[in-house]
């Protein structure tokens, strides 16, 4: 669905490149996660894909459109949701969805249905101006599902979204990708990532540092824990073991046959402690 | 075409919410209430008369005579030099005084505007002030227009083309660019990019939009001015071929900027420019070569036809097709220069 050959950019038209050559395939039906911190060139790259930032080196294909020769009409098979809310203030949700279902040459989706979705059908005939930011991040997402779209690029869709709406997106997504659509997903969130995506790209300073599935990556990466609650000398303390570790091993036998065991659970490394181990760095 | 007339409603819908409908329509109903009640139909001017006395005259001539209140005497020693002061000053009069065949006369060499009831005026003023009174006068009176065809326009009447050209072919620089700048900062253009439309469906909807707004409110000025003596038409014809120039003149100069901060230099500039027209327009004396270059020189003057009762028409008609064609170029090249720059 989509090919990217030794993609670079660069806003200055120089050799300063927010995004440095980066190659990577995405197959249909499959959910793709780009991760990275702020200022990877994550956006930079939806941007390319998307046609909305020129291609200025390198190969890219979206969709079946070599985005050398962009033609308008692929959009019909593109559905794009924007980090930052963009919607007609003055416009009310409904009509802001109605407008852009004309602007398409495939089958459409009810508008009304689609804020139904997002629990905006009770706003529909208010001015999105009026609406708060959650309200206008659910409409912006909603706008993108439109055309159907075989190809869905979302940016950020839960960031700086109250826990329960979150989760409502995250069904959504879910749902499209059981239906087939092909996902590319932009976030910082890697709970949302190894919860949706079939596979998972770190990015940093422009530079993708290694493409695989989050079970993969965490079987090579993650080592496994085991974190015991346990009483020493009346005191409630909490320890965690490695199960590779054969020090950690050994004290943890010990505790299990002399100690006064009160919890005791495996935990996995998350997607985020390999992102840190593998990159150096934090999300943030 | 569906496309293009879905975002125009839509842009519709927007801009009659928004505050440039407001500011046009205001400006215009504001300048329509200055025209009818503050200013005077035409504005009070003292007279000026030159005046050439021929070697033939015998009897002594005193111009104080002819000075008065409302009138102020300039004499002149030649003919020639007596055209070309006319020729500065366009508000002048001339009077050329002679003796034919032993008897004194006079001949009034007039700019071309003046009308027959004000041409009775000056020669009633200019015989009934003195000459009637020099010895052995015969009515002999011939009269030289240097400018064919030539009527007078009210001050009031006067003064609509400026602000037609201002209105309809300029203030449309700062509007459609705040508009664009406006969805730019929005982001509502990178939504739109990403369905399948034009770039120019979207530019194009804006010159609609600006067309519209510059329909409705020359109208109303024109209207309540002149009323319906003249042609509503070609009126159409030039409001909408100067609007869709002066539109993509504006987005043409947007295109070259990333915020309304940095391309309000370049707009304020280019209109600054093109008023420049309208001191050849009010004054005729100033009239340089390159000011006929400004594409609001033939503007100007095409309205100023338009206004005439005997005006022009194969100028305006020609002058519609020029602009529609300059935009129609103009257009080409910002189409190009948008398609890459509008989402970036
Ligand atoms: N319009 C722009 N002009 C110049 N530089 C830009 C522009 N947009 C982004 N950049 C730069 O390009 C780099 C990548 O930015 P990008 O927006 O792609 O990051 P991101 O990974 O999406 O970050 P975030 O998580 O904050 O959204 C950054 O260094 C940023 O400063
Ligand atoms: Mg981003």
């Amino acid at each position: 669905m989509i090919t990217v050959k030794n993609l670079y950019h660069s806003y200055t038209n120089d050799q300063a490149y927010a995004v440095k050559g980066i190659s990577f395939e995405i197959s249909k039906g499959e959910v793709f996660g780009f991760l990275g911190p702020s200022g990877a060139g994550k956006s930079t790259t939806q941007g390319i894909l998307t046609g909305l930032l020129p291609l200025q080196k390198g190969d890219v294909e979206v969709a079946g459109y070599d985005m050398h020769h962009r033609k308008r009409d692929m959009f019909n098979k593109i559905g794009v949701s924007f980090e930052q809310s963009n919607v007609y203030n003055k416009l009310s949700a409904i009509e802001n969805l109605e407008f852009y279902k004309k602007l398409f040459d495939v089958n459409t989706v009810d508008p009304m249905k689609l804020l139904e979705l997002v629990g905006l059908d009770k706003v529909a005939h208010k001015k999105a101006g009026t609406f708060s930011k959650g309200m206008k991040h659910r409409l912006t997402f909603v706008r993108s599902m439109l055309n159907n779209p075989e190809l869905w690029f979302l940016d950020e869709p839960t960031t700086g979204l109250d826990p329960a709406i979150a989760r409502q997106i995250i069904e959504i997504v879910k749902q499209k990708k059981a239906e087939g659509t092909t996902v590319f997903l932009t976030t910082h969130n890697m709970n949302i990532a190894d919860e949706l995506c079939d596979r998972v790209a770190f990015i940093i300073d422009g530079d993708i540092k290694l493409i695989d599935s989050p079970r993969n990556l965490k079987l090579q990466f993650g080592e496994k824990l085991v974190v015991v609650d346990h009483i020493v000398n009346d005191q409630k303390i909490q320890d965690k073991f490695s199960l590779i570790n054969k020090e950690d091993l050994d004290k943890l036998n010990t505790i299990i046959q002399t100690g006064r065991i009160e919890m005791m659970h495996t935990k996995e490394a998350t997607l985020e402690e390999i992102f840190i181990k593998v990159t150096g760095r934090g999300l943030e | 075409m569906k496309k293009l007339w879905t975002t125009f409603v839509k842009d519709v819908k927007l801009s009659y919410t928004g505050l440039y409908f407001y500011i046009e329509v205001g400006m215009a109903v504001i300048f329509m209430l200055i025209m009818l009640f503050v200013v005077p139909e035409n504005f009070d001017q003292t007279q000026t008369y030159y005046v050439y006395v021929d070697q033939s005259l015998s009897v002594p001539f005193d111009e104080s005579q002819l000075a008065s209140e409302s009138t102020v005497v300039e004499r002149f020693d030649s003919r020639s030099d007596l055209e070309e002061a006319l020729t500065d000053k366009r508000s002048a009069i001339g009077i050329h005084l002679k003796e034919v065949d032993g008897k004194f006369t006079y001949e009034m060499v007039l700019q071309g505007y003046e009308s027959d009831s004000m041409k009775a005026l000056i020669k009633a003023g200019i015989e009934g002030e003195f000459m009637s009174a020099m010895p052995g006068y015969v009515d002999q009176t011939s009269v030289e227009t240097l400018e064919v065809q030539s009527e007078r326009m009210s001050d009031r009447e006067a003064v609509l083309p400026v602000y037609l050209v201002l209105n309809v072919g300029f203030m449309g620089l700062f509007v459609i660019a705040a508009y664009v700048f406006l969805d730019k900062e929005e982001g509502v253009i990178k939504a739109f990019a990403v369905t399948p439309v034009h770039v120019w469906h979207y530019l194009v909807s804006k010159i609609m939009i600006m067309a519209l707004m510059g329909v409705v409110t020359s109208l109303i000025v024109t209207i309540a001015l002149v009323g319906f003596k003249i042609n509503y038409l070609l009126f159409l014809g030039l409001v909408l071929s100067f609007n869709v120039f002066g539109s993509t003149l504006g987005l043409l100069i947007t295109s070259f900027f990333d915020n309304m901060t940095k391309a309000m230099g370049a707009l304020f500039f280019s209109i600054f420019v093109m008023m420049f027209a309208s001191l050849a327009y009010f004054m005729p004396s100033f009239n340089p070569i390159w000011l006929k270059f400004l594409p609001s020189y033939p503007m100007i003057f095409s309205f100023r036809e338009l206004l005439l009762e005997n005006g022009n028409t194969g100028y305006m008609v020609q002058n519609i097709f020029l602009f529609f064609g300059l935009s129609a170029i103009l257009f080409a090249y910002t189409n190009l220069r948008f398609k890459k720059t509008l989402t970036v």
